[in-house]
């Protein structure tokens, strides 16, 4: 619309200069010979004036005017363009760095639950092992226990056995004290002598 | 040691009471008093030799069972020489007992071992307490103990045995029963 406007604007202003220039032409066919300096000096003087005349202070600041309106008006056209598109774009990004960060995310994700799975198969791994070496072990162990009670079962037993004669034949011994008189212990003394007889006869004659 | 075999002379025998080293040595040194004596005694002047000194149950019971006389020289020279030749040679036997032994007790002992040992055997004795019965016999090399305790520790494996069967059958009555 604006530019319809300034294509009339400056038709009229070349419609208002060739009537001009005619006008002149004709004049200076009629008038008084002068010289060809003062005629182009009196020519450059009339422009002049009629541009003065025609481009008025008024009308340049109406020009202006229009200038501004017109430049305000392209500038918020196209700020409005650029905000359109700003905003397209925006959304295209945020759109393009969705799918990227979703593809990326999937990627990884993919990779961790790949990763996540060898762990664990690991994991399972070294448990089935430490399982086996653990039951290894505690075999082992459960054998050697075994072995050691019986061998302390044993050992107790004879110990218990050994004692148990000791401790029997202590409270026997002091039980009886000096309360058998020897008199009644000549026969069995003389019995037991009868018995060795022959090793003190033999370590008489041999040692005497 | 048999006594020897040579000797033309029957040999003398030690009377049971006599059964240690101490009563031969005491014997001897008896002996040869009497023997010093006597001698100082043919010395002296007829009438004036004094008292005969009175000999111990020992030595007269010695000279009694061997038929001597100890106013003649000749016996006592037989009886200080077979003295002299039992505290020289004759076997010595060491017995621990639990308890002092009576006389009467050492007098058969010896009887015993002197018939079936060895005619002039000694004895030591010595006291141990914790034998309770029985006794301990030392010979020059070896040591026999015929003690009660020894004899409780022999028999050990019968009370362990005991006892194992009482605990096969625990509410039964152990075949083995102490009675006190």
């Amino acid at each position: 619309m604006t530019i319809w406007w300034l294509i009339l604007i400056l038709t009229t202003i070349l419609a208002l200069g060739s009537g001009f220039i005619w006008l002149v032409l004709h004049i200076q066919a009629q008038g008084p010979d002068k010289s060809k300096e003062e005629i182009t000096e009196g020519y450059g003087r009339a422009a002049d004036e009629d541009v003065e005349h025609l481009f008025n202070k008024e009308f340049r600041e109406e020009l202006r005017n229009r200038g501004r309106l017109h430049f305000e008006n392209i500038l918020n056209e196209n700020a409005m363009f650029l905000q359109q598109d700003l905003r397209l774009t925006t959304s295209q990004l945020n759109e393009y760095m969705k799918s990227e960060i979703s593809r990326e995310l999937k990627q990884a994700f993919i990779n961790y639950e790949s990763a996540i799975t060898d762990a664990k198969q690991l994991a399972v791994d070294s448990i089935q092992k430490t399982k086996t070496v653990i039951d290894e072990e505690r075999k082992s162990l459960v054998a050697q226990l075994e072995k050691e009670v019986n061998e302390e079962k044993a050992r107790r037993i004879k110990q218990f056995d050994d004692r148990m004669a000791q401790v029997v034949n202590h409270y026997v011994l002091q039980a009886i004290g000096n309360q058998i008189d020897l008199g009644d212990q000549l026969e069995y003394i003389i019995t037991e002598l009868q018995a060795n007889k022959k090793a003190i006869l033999e370590d008489i004659e041999n040692g005497a | 040691m048999v006594p020897d075999a040579d000797d033309k002379s029957p040999a003398l025998k030690l009377p049971d009471t006599v059964f240690g080293q101490a009563e031969v040595r005491r014997l001897k040194r008896e002996l040869e008093s009497l023997d010093d004596f006597m001698r100082q005694a043919n010395l002296r002047e007829a009438g004036k030799q004094p008292p005969l000194p009175k000999t111990s149950r020992l030595l007269d019971a010695l000279a009694s069972e061997n038929g001597l006389n100890m106013l003649q020289a000749a016996d006592r020279t037989k009886l200080s020489a077979f003295l002299e030749q039992v505290d020289q040679s004759a076997p010595v036997l060491h017995f621990s007992f639990a308890a002092d032994p009576s006389v009467a007790f050492l007098t058969k002992l010896v009887a015993w071992l002197r018939e079936n040992m060895h005619p002039q055997v000694m004895i030591n004795l010595g006291l141990q307490p914790t034998l309770a019965a029985g006794c301990i016999v030392r010979t020059p090399r070896r040591s026999f103990d015929l003690s009660l305790r020894q004899h409780l520790l022999q028999q050990a494996p019968l009370l362990a045995k005991a006892v194992q069967e009482a605990e096969s059958a625990p509410s039964a009555t152990p075949s083995v029963g102490v009675r006190l």
